[in-house]
């Protein structure tokens, strides 16, 4: 859920393009968690964390990043995302980035930048 | 000679592999699948010995997800320690980086191997190692980019760089067969154009009776005093990452390690290997890219995902610059900001073309082992005169895209405008030389087992073999004691291919 909230907030839906709640994100979240290295996940729920806490440093409100007004939540996913300080930024960007590969594979995602959906990723290797 | 064998994962139900060749090479990669096929066409018994699992291009994902769980070491997650955590980016896979590369073919420039005899003693390769380039070119197909595959991001750039005059333009030579411009060299090329190792050398070793085991990372090799006679680990699941049974290869010739920069090191240190230049003097071509927006489509994911180059900056002030194409999964998060913001940014995605500059960087560092576990752990941080060359390689893209037509640049550095247009980009002239404002990644590696003529100062000779030992050689890019200023393949495989014959040499 932590992660789920700063990714919707990272990547909203906008009239242009669908946002990563619109990119069947639950599944890939399962997934990804299921999948990658502790070290990563850790990393990325680590982030959000960050992000969720961190209003109060970016739009000066001490609320969560989740319960705040959406247009300060929005003010708060860009400038949290444009830390002065190296390790902040860092810690966004790898939940930028672990949303990002939801995100942009999306078909619709795709399409609208006239690339053609993927085949799903066979996950398979030589046996024998 | 029958044909050989693939061991894949064996479960801890399974019994252990116990078995015996004439040599073990460690790493299926550029220099030990070449470093194989050499021993094994010269008539030897070889076990190739692979971290990674066997995946045929119709096993290659197709999304940056699935090449990041299925082919890169632990999802790509390796960063440098220092200032500045960049990326170290190595696959981990049958084939190894030459899986997940654009195979791009550069030979080795003479002037590395005066280097190479100025500063370390080492003499006598070039002539061998340009003639094993050559047989390479020849056996596994180099060709240019053709014109269907170049896609408009290469040739745009190609034509700014001709119009600026810049003394050496090129459409890249790559290790391909016809290639389609499919723009997925990154996750592994599902139309087997791009000739990764997997395709020739690898097949090949097996057909001429070698043993390829995968998913079987080499825990140490193993040795009677200094002589090295064989290498031991445990088969590890290629999904769940689960322990199997144990694996023991003998040798009753030689090790050949090519394990990679970061591997081969560990690998030794782990082995009993002690040397005082074991893990030192580390190398790379640090990189990063810019963007330029442009009013027409772009469109950067059709054609070759790399396919214009130019070293005419290799010399002074140290830099190669090339394209590179990312999909949207990774473009997302390498656009600065976040919310409404960001997705706005992200509506450009067909209009920007993606730039790089890789610095010839002088700066060393050093690989180690972990406190805990076996993992390597990479201490670099640039020095002021490279990220000054970092900031000269801004500049240089920036005024390429300019002269291709750009409206404004994308420079991706913490800290300054998102975007510059042509009359602000005298800002660049003062961009921070912090690595910490950069996104880049460490793609070139080189060093850790370096060659030389003092064991004081290097790990190997200049036959790829470790001072000191009897029948350990090292046939990677670890080996390698400059940094090059082009694209490594194609040294390492002369290097691999050149080692190989004097083993059979004796």
């Amino acid at each position: 859920m932590l992660v789920r909230s700063a990714i919707v907030l990272l990547y909203p839906r906008t009239d242009v393009l669908p946002g990563a709640e619109d990119c069947d994100l639950d599944a890939f979240l399962e997934r990804f968690q299921r999948e990658t290295t502790l070290l990563i996940w850790s990393g990325v729920v680590a982030g959000a964390l960050l992000f969720q806490i961190s209003p109060i440093f970016t739009v000066h409100v001490p609320l969560p990043a989740s319960l705040l007004p959406p247009h300060l939540a929005d003010r708060h996913a860009d400038r949290i995302s444009n830390s002065s300080i190296y390790l902040v930024r860092q810690a966004i960007f790898l939940v930028k980035l672990a949303a990002g590969l939801a995100w942009g594979a999306d078909p619709v995602v795709r399409a609208r930048f006239a690339l053609p959906p993927m085949p799903p990723d066979p996950g398979t290797w030589r046996t024998e | 000679m029958s044909a050989g064998e693939h061991i894949a994962f064996r479960g801890r139900d399974e019994r252990d592999l116990d078995t015996e060749v004439d040599y073990v090479v460690v790493g299926s990669g550029a220099g030990g699948a070449t470093a194989a096929v050499t021993l094994a066409r010269g008539g030897a018994r070889v076990a190739l010995v692979e971290a990674g699992a066997w995946r045929d291009p119709e096993d290659y994902p197709s999304s940056a997800y699935g090449g990041m769980r299925d082919l890169m070491e632990d999802w790509s997650a390796q960063v440098t320690r220092g200032r500045a955590l960049w990326p170290v980016v190595q696959a981990r896979t049958m084939g190894g980086t030459t899986v997940v590369n654009s195979a791009i073919c550069v030979r080795t420039p003479d002037d590395i191997f005066e280097q190479w005899s100025r500063e370390h003693g080492i003499d006598g390769l070039r002539t061998r190692v340009h003639a094993a380039q050559d047989r390479v070119e020849r056996e596994i197909t180099v060709e240019e980019v053709p014109v269907a595959a170049r896609g408009r991001s290469n040739s745009l750039a190609k034509k700014a760089a001709d119009d600026l005059g810049w003394s050496d333009s090129h459409y890249m030579r790559r290790y391909a067969k016809g290639c389609e411009g499919s723009g997925q060299c990154l996750q592994g090329c599902r139309t087997s154009k791009k000739q990764s190792m997997n395709l020739n050398y690898i097949p090949e070793t097996r057909a001429k009776g070698g043993l390829i085991v995968s998913s079987a990372p080499v825990d140490r090799v193993l040795s009677e005093g200094t002589r090295a006679v064989g290498v031991t680990g445990r088969f590890v699941h290629p999904t769940t990452r689960a322990e199997g049974t144990r694996f023991r290869i003998r040798a009753r010739k030689g090790v050949v390690v090519a394990a990679s920069v970061t591997h081969s090191p560990v690998l030794l240190m782990r082995s009993g290997v002690r040397s005082p230049a074991l893990g030192k003097f580390f190398r790379s071509h640090p990189g990063t890219g810019i963007f330029g927006c442009y009013d027409d489509n772009i469109d950067q994911n059709v054609g070759a995902t790399q396919g214009w180059a130019s070293i005419a900056f290799r010399k002074n002030p140290g830099l190669k610059l090339e394209t590179l194409a990312i999909p949207p999964e990774l473009v997302a998060s390498r656009f600065a900001g976040g919310g409404t913001q960001l997705m706005r940014r992200l509506t450009e995605y067909r209009h920007v073309a993606m730039w790089c500059l890789a610095v010839r960087a002088e700066t060393t560092g050093t690989i180690s082992q972990s406190l805990f576990g076996s993992r390597p752990v990479v201490h670099y941080e640039l020095n002021a005169p490279d990220m000054e060359r970092f900031r000269q390689g801004m500049k240089l893209l920036a005024q390429q895209h300019f002269a291709a037509g750009a409206k404004a640049i994308i420079p991706g550095i913490s800290g300054m405008p998102y975007k510059l247009t042509r009359d602000d980009v005298g800002l660049l002239d003062d961009a921070p030389t912090d690595p910490r404002r950069y996104v880049a990644i460490l793609s070139h590696l080189f060093g850790g087992c370096i060659m030389g003529k003092d064991p004081q100062t290097s790990v190997v000779d200049s036959r790829g073999r470790v001072h000191g030992w009897e029948r350990l050689t090292v046939a990677d890019a670890s080996v390698i004691p400059t940094n090059l200023g082009v694209n490594p393949q194609h040294t390492i495989m002369g290097l691999a291919m050149t080692f190989a014959e004097d083993l059979l040499g004796g």
